[in-house]
């Protein structure tokens, strides 16, 4: 059965999430401020988090938490423009911009709605060990959303070019997943929650 | 307003479709958010006063008091992980949307809470004991879940892409649940408890329960870690006697 959905256009005003992750590109400087906000709610989580020990470790979350994003946003996304544009991509800076950021915002979006439920979790579980189960598995959620907005921006863009090139950039697609995944769990990882130290 | 309230109620019983296809259309969502809470707040005190028969006393008015409240709180947690999982996986509904559907939900799942009582009333009349009564409450609250969450999956949509939405979502609200409900406990209370406490100390998680009432329903009993650390050390579980925390409830 056919299901209508609101959409960005159809409910005004659109809210938070629709505008955070639309598809829609738009100018620079809306892109880094969507990409600002997703950095910003993902520092969200990483409060919730720090609320388990409470005081400076808020802010030591609250940063790593963001630098996950951050640092797939700054060293992975312009070196998949890059390595895309070697093999004739049809991408533009613009369009991978609009692309990295609606990823990120989304992620962090994520981050952000899980915040209430992990700051429960993290203030009440004794276990450091389920505690960080958890936090690994709030972190792989949002970090796995943000991953499929990205490719599926990126695949869109290379829908209309012949098969060769789509399995070159595909591939180049996969290999940037691993090293974003890596990136990203390298940074989180400094989350003093997930050392083991609280 | 109060006759859309009562449609609204006899919609979360008969057309899941219907409470769905409203609280994606946005509009005027009051009286179903009403009819959900009076739905939740009534069906989760029915059982949860049910649950406490096992115990009798105070434990009644406590219990029927507690497991709405956690009701809530759990909602209160989980609707913004549910709005942004939603969004992040391009099904972006109104926040109002997104709390009536949760809240209609969990109103529906609180109906079925209802209908399962008296199965829960005759099972301890009839000499369930505590352990298996943990069990036996999970599973009824596995079924209400089963009813919620089918509410939930029409409203984001029935394909593959919804599923996906809707399992993401109840495994947050698994755990934010869960813990919410093992904050709040006891809701049977131990019938040997001396005392009824409205709430128990911080102590353990709500995993370490599930896994500790699951081993204790087929007669292996684990010693919390308290009591190990009061006698300083672990004893072996089916070596020995068998021994349990005293306090320990749920």
């Amino acid at each position: 059965m056919e299901q209508s959905f609101p959409t960005i256009g159809s409910a005004p005003p659109p809210s938070l999430g629709a505008r955070l992750t639309s598809a829609e590109a738009q100018g620079a400087t809306q892109e880094l401020a969507r990409l600002g906000a997703g950095l910003g709610l993902a520092a969200l989580y990483g409060l919730a988090l720090g609320a388990r020990t409470g005081g400076v470790s808020l802010v030591q979350h609250a940063l790593a938490a963001s630098a996950g994003l951050a640092a797939v946003g700054v060293l992975g996304i312009p070196a998949l423009f890059v390595l895309l544009a070697l093999v004739d991509a049809p991408v533009s800076p613009g369009a991978m911009l609009s692309a990295g950021a609606r990823s990120l915002a989304s992620a962090g979006f994520v981050l952000a709605g899980l915040a209430p439920s992990a700051a429960l979790l993290a203030v009440t579980i004794e276990s450091p060990d389920a505690v960080a189960f958890v936090t690994r598995a709030g972190l792989t959620l949002a970090g796995g959303i943000g991953l499929v907005q990205l490719t599926s921006s990126v695949r869109t863009m290379l829908k209309d070019l012949p098969a060769e090139r789509r399995l070159k950039c595909n591939a180049l697609l996969f290999g940037f997943s691993l090293f974003a995944i890596m990136l990203a769990g390298r940074v989180w990882y400094t989350l003093p929650i997930l050392k083991g130290a609280l | 307003m109060n006759s859309q309230v009562f449609a609204a109620f006899d919609e979360l019983l008969r057309s899941p479709r219907a409470i769905a296809a409203r609280s994606r259309g946005g509009g005027d969502l009051r009286p179903l958010f009403v009819a959900s809470l009076s739905a939740l707040v009534l069906g989760a005190g029915v059982f949860g006063a049910t649950l406490a028969t096992s115990r009798g006393g105070l434990q009644l008015l406590y219990s029927g008091v507690k497991l709405p409240l956690a009701m809530v709180v759990t909602m209160l947690l989980v609707v913004p992980a549910f709005h942004a999982i939603a969004a992040g996986l391009g099904r972006p509904l109104s926040f109002s949307g997104m709390i009536g559907l949760t809240l209609a939900a969990a109103g529906r799942g609180a109906l079925v809470l209802v209908a399962l009582s008296p199965l829960i009333w005759l099972s301890f009349d009839r000499g369930l004991s505590y352990h298996p009564g943990v069990l036996l409450a999970a599973a009824c609250y596995a079924l209400a879940g089963l009813a919620a969450l089918d509410l939930v999956l029409r409203g984001v949509g029935l394909d593959a892409r919804g599923l996906l939405i809707v399992s993401l979502f109840a495994g947050v609200l698994f755990a934010a649940g869960g813990q919410t409900a093992w904050m709040f406990r006891p809701f049977l209370g131990r019938p040997s408890a001396v005392s009824v406490p409205f709430f128990r100390a911080r102590e353990s998680s709500f995993w370490d329960a599930v896994q500790q009432s699951s081993l204790s329903s087929f007669g292996v009993y684990r010693v919390t870690r308290a009591l190990s650390e009061a006698e300083g050390r672990v004893r072996s579980t089916q070596s020995e006697p068998a021994v349990e925390h005293s306090s320990e409830s749920r």
